[in-house]
C-alpha cells in the first residue's frame, strides 16, 4: 500500500470544500492534495455519504427538526407534500398524517422577543412535564417555532391528545410563552 | 485471484505507477494504467461531483480526465510523475471549463483515445444505515440537527444557515464541527440502535 498520509484533511476542512465555502487558493491546494491523496479522498466520499443519507431522511421526514420558513420552501419546491398545523397560544387543532404526507410541521406561535433560550415540553393531559428539548435554535425575524415531527412516529400514533408548552428559561426562572394542544387522529 | 495477482502495483506511490507507463508502447504497461486508473478514477468523480453537481457527468469527466493523462503518460509528455496529482487537476479544471460548450468535441475525443485503455473504476458513495443514523441526529441537541439538516439538505453556506439561525457564521461552524463529531461516534459506536 502506499504510505499514509502524512498531512491527511481535517473534516472541517474537507465540509468547508465540499460545501464550496474555501478561498479560491486553499480550495486548489485541498484539490490538488485530493487528487494525489486515497485516504484523504475516501475521506470525503465517507463525507459525501453522510449528506447523502442526511437529505435521504429528511425527505422522508424521519427527523424532529426546527427549520426557517426558507428551509421549508426549498423542501416544497422538491416536491414534498407538507402538511402543516399553526396553532396559537392556548388553542388546540385537530391533526393527522396521511399516506400522501412526506412532512408534517407544527407551527407554534409565540412572542420570542427577548427570549435568551426556550425550551419544548411535552406534558401529560394534567400538565405534568413528560419530556423536555432544550435550547430550540430561534429562527430570527420569526413570531413562531417551526418544527417537522418524525412521521414514523406520528404515524405510530392512535387517538391522542398532545400537550406541548413553550418556555422562555434564563437561569432558573422560566416564563410560559404559549401552551398548544395538538389532537391527533389516525387517517385510516 | 489474489490481492497481488490483481492489482501487482498496488503497493507503489501514484508517481511510481506514473513512471511505469511514462513512455511506454500501447498495451505494454496495461497493469500501471488499470492501476492509475482504479486509484484516480473515484479521486477525479468526486472533483466532478462538486464541480458539475451530476454524477453522470462526474463519471463522464473521470473517464475522459483519466484517458487524456494515461495518453499523455505514454507519450512521454508529463515529465515529471511525482506532480501527477497537479497535472491531473490542470486537467479537470481545462476539461470542466468547457465541460457546457463541448459534449460533441468530448464524443469524439472520447472516440479518438479509447483505445485499448483500461477503463475499471471502484466508486461508490458509502450508505449509512438509515436507521442508525436517524437515532444518532435525534441523540444531537436540536441546535445541532438544525445547522446539520439545514447545511447539508440544500448545500447551503455557513453565512445563509447563520442568518436563518439568528447565529454568527463561527457559532455555525463550531456547531457543524461538534455535531459531524458526534454523529461519526455515534455511527461508530456498537451499542448504537440499528
Amino acid at each position: 500500500m502506499p504510505a499514509a498520509c502524512k498531512t491527511p484533511l481535517s473534516a472541517d476542512v474537507l465540509t468547508e470544500y465540499w460545501l464550496e465555502e474555501l478561498e479560491a487558493e486553499p480550495e486548489e491546494a485541498v484539490e490538488e492534495h485530493l487528487l494525489g491523496c486515497g485516504q484523504c479522498s475516501r475521506d470525503l466520499q465517507g463525507l459525501v455519504g453522510l449528506i447523502e443519507a442526511i437529505r435521504r431522511i429528511t425527505r422522508k421526514g424521519l427527523v424532529r427538526v426546527v427549520v426557517s420558513d426558507t428551509f421549508l420552501n426549498r423542501l416544497r419546491n422538491d416536491g414534498l407534500n407538507i402538511r402543516q398545523y399553526a396553532v396559537k397560544p392556548g388553542h388546540s387543532v385537530a391533526c393527522t398524517i396521511t399516506e400522501k404526507d412526506d412532512l408534517v410541521i407544527a407551527r407554534l406561535a409565540a412572542n420570542l422577543k427577548g427570549a435568551r433560550r426556550v425550551d419544548i415540553v411535552r406534558c401529560d393531559a394534567e400538565g405534568v412535564e413528560m419530556m423536555r428539548v432544550r435550547d430550540i435554535p430561534l429562527i430570527t425575524d420569526n413570531d413562531e417555532v417551526v418544527l417537522t415531527e418524525a412521521t414514523d412516529a406520528l404515524r405510530a400514533l392512535g387517538e391522542e391528545s398532545m400537550r406541548f408548552r413553550l418556555l422562555a428559561v434564563d437561569g432558573a426562572d422560566e416564563r410560559v410563552l404559549g401552551e398548544y394542544t395538538f389532537n391527533h387522529t389516525p387517517t385510516r | 485471484m489474489s490481492l497481488a495477482e490483481a492489482y501487482p502495483h498496488r503497493h507503489l506511490e501514484d508517481a511510481d505507477v506514473a513512471r511505469l507507463i511514462l513512455g511506454s508502447a500501447q498495451g505494454s504497461a496495461s497493469e500501471a494504467e488499470a492501476e492509475l486508473y482504479r486509484r484516480l478514477a473515484p479521486r477525479v468523480r468526486l472533483y466532478g461531483l462538486r464541480h458539475l453537481k451530476n454524477d453522470h457527468a462526474a463519471q463522464d469527466l473521470s473517464h475522459h480526465v483519466l484517458l487524456l493523462t494515461i495518453e499523455k503518460l505514454r507519450a512521454g509528455q508529463l515529465r515529471e510523475p511525482e506532480k501527477i496529482a497537479s497535472f491531473v487537476l490542470g486537467t479537470c479544471r481545462m476539461v470542466v471549463r468547457d465541460w457546457w460548450k463541448s459534449t460533441v468535441r468530448q464524443e469524439k475525443l472520447l472516440q479518438e483515445y479509447k483505445r485499448g485503455l483500461p477503463t475499471m473504476e471502484e466508486f461508490t458513495i458509502p450508505e449509512p444505515d438509515n436507521n442508525k443514523l436517524t437515532h444518532c441526529l435525534h441523540r444531537l441537541l436540536e441546535r445541532e440537527r438544525s445547522v446539520l439538516v439545514m447545511t447539508f439538505y440544500s448545500d447551503k453556506s455557513t453565512q445563509e444557515v447563520a442568518v436563518q439561525l439568528g447565529l454568527s457564521s463561527e457559532n455555525v461552524r463550531v456547531i457543524r464541527h461538534r455535531a459531524l463529531g458526534r454523529i461519526r461516534d455515534c455511527m461508530t459506536d456498537e451499542r448504537s440502535v440499528t
